[in-house]
């Protein structure tokens, strides 16, 4: 009984401070998929923070019970940043951003992250904010879904984004993926639901892509990362087990894609 | 009046030397007085009679005054004067032969003021001071032709040029015994004015102008576009703001219509509020420069109901539309939005090259927008060539020690020496918080630095617009002032600003940026430096502006491609081309200047230059413009275009095999410039004759100048000696004096 006042107690303290933390942000920590620690720089202001999407996902939920916008949120996210700080000169804040698609707050970000998108189910208006924000000059980096069920249900959302543009395979001349590393040679990342099986993907989606839908001036506005999960490795960059080339792949591709939306 | 009482023309007294002729010496006359005064002193002391208190003085002081008149006049006063001699002189009269003269203003409205001015010829110049003078007529224009007689005056000519005309004719009787220049003109000079060198040049022959001045010096109801400035070259599609200054009379407070035309296509329009009779007010009009090619814009006032003169409302001017992309060096020293931003902006300005370097990491420097692989493979520019290649220059986000000192000083003469612009945004690792105080840059800011860290607040701030900033071709995002500053009041909040100090001496603020709590402080500032110009733009948050606002906003687009345009707009080429009037109004003579510069732009002073020119129905030449003594580097030459139309001087410079250039239009246009300026320009005449030693008439004192005109030091002249003893006004103060003294005594009651 005393070992469980003294957990919950523990707990309480856990989401006091992570509240405290979060302040100027909107707290989804009951969404969270994968806690993680409160930096102490988190209300740091920056010019860059990792904004994840936090979009409907038609009733599919994560482990902790948030919607699908929230998987591996926000471990993957505040490891993903230590990296971009450190490997760069992006002034970059210790934490995430979670932005609502529904806020205007949309337009303050630039960079936005979305994850299991084969999950989204984004209504007309949703859609429409999205389109524009994405040709005022935000950018979309989609990532962690498989095979050809997810992808039909990625496009039926994006297919109401842009209704009139092509996903295409991202060319591997294409700067996006020379900007900072080059990453000609690119592996299939997997996600942790398939670690220690030796297999790379998930459902059919056997062969990752690196697509992208262009904008009228030919710069890549939507990154979608099919068939992979970069999400994972960042999130998974610190166990021991999770093969390193596939971390550093993603957190190169992370970066390429950030430095990319700031220049593009 | 004065010659009533002074028997003599004024001009006598300015021009003569006043001299004693009697034989004594003048201190014999000083002597004299000073008896008669003690004598009269000693004689009113005995014979004060019923006088008392300071009565006796006042008497005194009469008596002596008369004695002194008396004495003086006694020593023989008189003026002594070069007069010219009679029928060994000549008398040059020059007629205003120009199409202005043939307004229909003279004489109270009856007469053209050239039928006016026949009518002075006829009775009292030609018939009267040709008594004594040989008179030589001529008429002028564009140029002087002497004339028979005054019939075959017709007031057709295109444009005065009284400078021009008075060098013409001096130099034509230059051999001759000239005495004096009688112009009969309404003072409607078409070039300008009358330049500093021709006067000296008619002084120093003493020649006096005599000026005789016709029509009326303003019309009752007109309004006239009296100057148009728009810079002689430009971008394509660039924006141009148009300086128009225009005059009226009898329409004050009324509405006008102002317009921009290229043909027939109207390109703005704006309507005015007329201010006060003759007072001259200035308008802008914003438009668009259009397309690449020489492009002639006409700037016009609707005709108003009952205006006298409608053919004065439209002035045209002529500016090219360069096609070259001048190109923008944009220096970043860490990832941001703004850059992005930025780069998207003039993405979509056709005319504009960006290049740009951002550093990601620490070791590695990503480059867009260059035009080879090698180019800035190596960094930031270390060599005055490589980096003058550039127009302009942005930094971002990028400490001052980044760049070394040689490079700190190159960027600096980049903006001194070779004349580019040079923007310095804000950041975190910039201008205060980037140790830039302490920097030969520090120098080449618009405004103070703060010598604190923590300057650059990532805080949401707002734009303001200062009354500087709302006259700014930069900030101007609307065409109609009022509408321009309500934009900018609506404007989204920028992510972030930077503190910097007051604007430096020279330096104006366009924007000004304001934190909640904080003060207002300069966000945008502007100077020119050197032969460039600088400006901080403190914050490195306005991609808010594109992001806050719907896509069809093309708030922060055009806010960017007008800065970074009025960063490269004035930023000359190695061979910098210009001539003083790009449009000849109804004259040929075109002067053509270039300075030309090496690729450190040093000036080249052993050059070979040439202007090939082309022209209207195929005309073409080569003019070859040579060294300007003690101008190092600056070439000049002149040309004559011969036919009305418009023309390109392409200026060549051979230097080391090397040949660079500029190219330069102007246009000649006939029939023009007698339109303008056509009421008396008496200002003009009175300084002329005034300065010459001659004098200003109207055509009804102009029977007087026969008179008058005889006193000359110029031609073949004698002194002649002008008594003074007989002058009315000697008779009449004497007349006052010993009256004054009666009329005293009378009411004092001691007569």
């Amino acid at each position: 009984m005393r070992h469980k006042t003294f957990i919950a107690a523990g707990l309480a303290l856990f989401v006091i401070t992570a509240s405290f933390a979060q302040r100027g942000r909107r707290s989804y920590v009951d969404e969270e998929d994968n806690p993680a620690v409160m930096p102490a720089d988190a209300g740091e202001k920056t010019e860059y923070a990792f904004a994840r999407l936090r979009y409907p996902s038609g009733g599919r939920r994560s482990y902790w019970g948030g919607g699908s916008w929230a998987i591996d949120y926000p471990k993957a996210d505040r490891q993903f940043v230590q990296g971009v700080r450190r490997l760069t000169r992006l002034h970059t804040r210790s934490v995430e951003q979670v932005v609502d698609i529904d806020g205007e707050e949309i337009y303050n970000w630039p960079w936005l992250y979305a994850v299991e998108v084969g999950n989204w189910s984004l209504n007309d208006a949703q859609a429409k904010k999205l389109r524009d924000y994405l040709l005022r000059g935000g950018f979309l980096m989609t990532d962690d879904f498989h095979g050809t069920y997810e992808w039909d249900s990625f496009m039926a959302s994006m297919s109401r984004v842009f209704p009139d543009r092509q996903v295409v395979e991202i060319d591997s001349k294409d700067p996006i993926f020379h900007l900072l590393y080059d990453l000609d040679n690119r592996v299939q990342v997997p996600g942790i639901v398939t670690f220690g099986s030796g297999v790379t993907y998930e459902r059919d989606g056997i062969v990752p892509h690196w697509r992208g839908i262009y904008d009228d001036k030919g710069r890549v506005v939507v990154a979608i990362c099919f068939n992979q999960d970069n999400g994972d490795a960042w999130e998974w960059a610190d166990h021991p087990r999770y093969p390193e080339n596939m971390a550093s792949q993603a957190y190169r591709v992370g970066i390429n894609y950030i430095v990319y939306s700031m220049t593009h | 009046m004065f010659e009533f009482l002074f028997k003599y023309p004024s001009s006598v007294f300015s021009k003569g030397d006043f001299v004693m002729l009697a034989p004594l010496p003048l201190w014999t006359l000083a002597v004299a007085v000073i008896a008669a005064a003690a004598f009269l002193a000693w004689h009113m002391n005995r014979n004060r009679g019923l006088l008392r208190g300071a009565r006796p003085a006042a008497i005194w002081v009469l008596q002596t005054a008369l004695v002194a008149l008396v004495l003086f006049l006694l020593w023989h006063p008189a003026i002594s004067i070069a007069t010219l001699r009679p029928q060994q002189n000549i008398i040059a009269v020059l007629v205003d032969d120009s199409r202005s003269m043939a307004t229909k203003d003279g004489a109270g409205g009856t007469k053209t003021r050239l039928e006016e001015a026949v009518g002075v010829l006829n009775h009292g110049v030609i018939d009267r001071v040709g008594e004594r003078f040989q008179v030589r007529l001529y008429r002028f224009g564009k140029a002087v032709e002497r004339i028979g007689k005054p019939a075959e005056l017709t007031a057709a000519g295109g444009a005065s040029r009284i400078g021009d005309s008075l060098k013409q004719a001096m130099a034509e009787a230059s051999t001759l015994p000239l005495g004096a220049v009688v112009l009969l003109s309404d003072g409607a000079d078409n070039s300008g004015g009358i330049d500093l060198e021709t006067i000296a040049a008619i002084r120093q022959k003493r020649i006096p102008v005599h000026a005789v001045g016709f029509g009326k010096e303003k019309f009752d109801r007109d309004v006239e576009i009296d100057e148009v400035i728009l810079p002689a070259r430009t971008l394509a599609d660039s924006r141009l703001n148009a300086q128009v200054t225009l005059r009226q009379n009898g329409y004050e407070k009324r509405k006008a219509r102002l317009s921009v035309r290229e043909g027939n296509k109207v390109l703005a329009t704006s309507e005015v509020t007329l201010k006060s009779d003759g007072a001259p007010q200035t308008e802008t009009l914003l438009f668009n420069a259009g397309m690449v090619g020489a492009r002639t814009f006409q700037v016009s006032v609707d005709p108003l109901d009952g205006e006298q003169n409608t053919a004065n409302n439209a002035l045209s001017r002529l500016v090219s539309v360069e096609s070259v992309k001048p190109r923008v060096l944009y220096f970043d020293g860490e990832p941001q939005w703004e850059f992005k931003f930025i780069r998207r902006a003039i993405e979509e300005d056709r005319s504009l090259g960006l290049v740009t370097m951002i550093r990601m990491t620490q070791n590695k420097i990503y480059r867009q927008g260059v035009d080879k692989p090698k180019e800035l493979e190596d960094g930031f520019p270390t060599k005055a060539d490589e980096l003058f290649a550039y127009q302009a220059l942005v930094f971002g986000s990028v400490e001052a020690n980044y760049f070394t000192t040689a490079q700190q000083e190159l960027i600096r003469e980049f903006a001194n020496r070779r004349g580019g612009g040079v923007i310095f945004l804000g950041g975190r690792a910039t201008l205060g918080d980037g140790g830039y105080l302490r920097s030969p840059l520090a120098e080449m800011l618009p405004v103070q630095i703060p010598d604190k860290k923590g300057t650059f607040h990532r805080e949401e701030a707002s734009a303001e617009l200062t009354p500087v900033g709302r006259e700014s071709l930069i900030c101007r995002l609307e065409e109609r002032p009022e509408k321009n500053a309500e934009r900018w009041k609506k404007m989204p909040v920028m992510a972030d600003y930077q503190e910097v100090g007051d604007p430096k001496p020279g330096a104006v603020v366009l924007l000004e940026t304001f934190a909640p709590g904080r003060r207002k402080l300069p966000l945008l500032a502007i100077q020119n430096y050197g032969r460039g110009r600088t400006a901080v733009f403190a914050t490195s948050g306005s991609w808010r502006w594109q992001m806050q606002q719907p896509l069809s906003d093309k708030t922060h687009e055009m806010f960017w491609q007008q800065f970074l345009r009025w960063a490269i707009a004035d930023t000359p080429g190695r061979v910098h081309a210009s001539t003083p009037r790009p449009v000849l109004s109804d004259e040929t003579s075109v002067k053509l200047r270039a300075e030309v510069r090496d690729k450190n732009f040093k000036m080249v002073p052993s050059a070979k230059v040439e202007a090939r020119i082309v022209g209207p129905e195929g005309t073409s030449a080569v003019v070859e413009m040579n060294p300007v003594p003690d101008q190092d580097g600056v070439y000049a030459g002149e040309w004559a275009a011969e036919k009305p139309g418009s023309y390109v001087a392409e200026v060549v410079a051979l230097q080391d095999k090397e040949e660079t250039r500029d190219a330069i239009a102007f246009r000649r246009e006939d029939g023009v410039a007698e339109n303008f300026h056509t009421g008396q320009n008496r200002e003009l005449l009175e300084k002329l004759a005034e300065s010459t030693g001659g004098r200003y008439y109207t055509p009804a004192e102009a029977s007087t100048l026969a008179d008058r005109i005889s006193y000359s030091e110029a031609g073949l002249t004698v002194r002649d000696t002008k008594d003074l003893w007989d002058m009315p006004i000697v008779f009449f103060l004497a007349l006052l004096l010993r009256s004054g003294e009666w009329v005293l005594r009378r009411k004092w009651g001691v007569v």
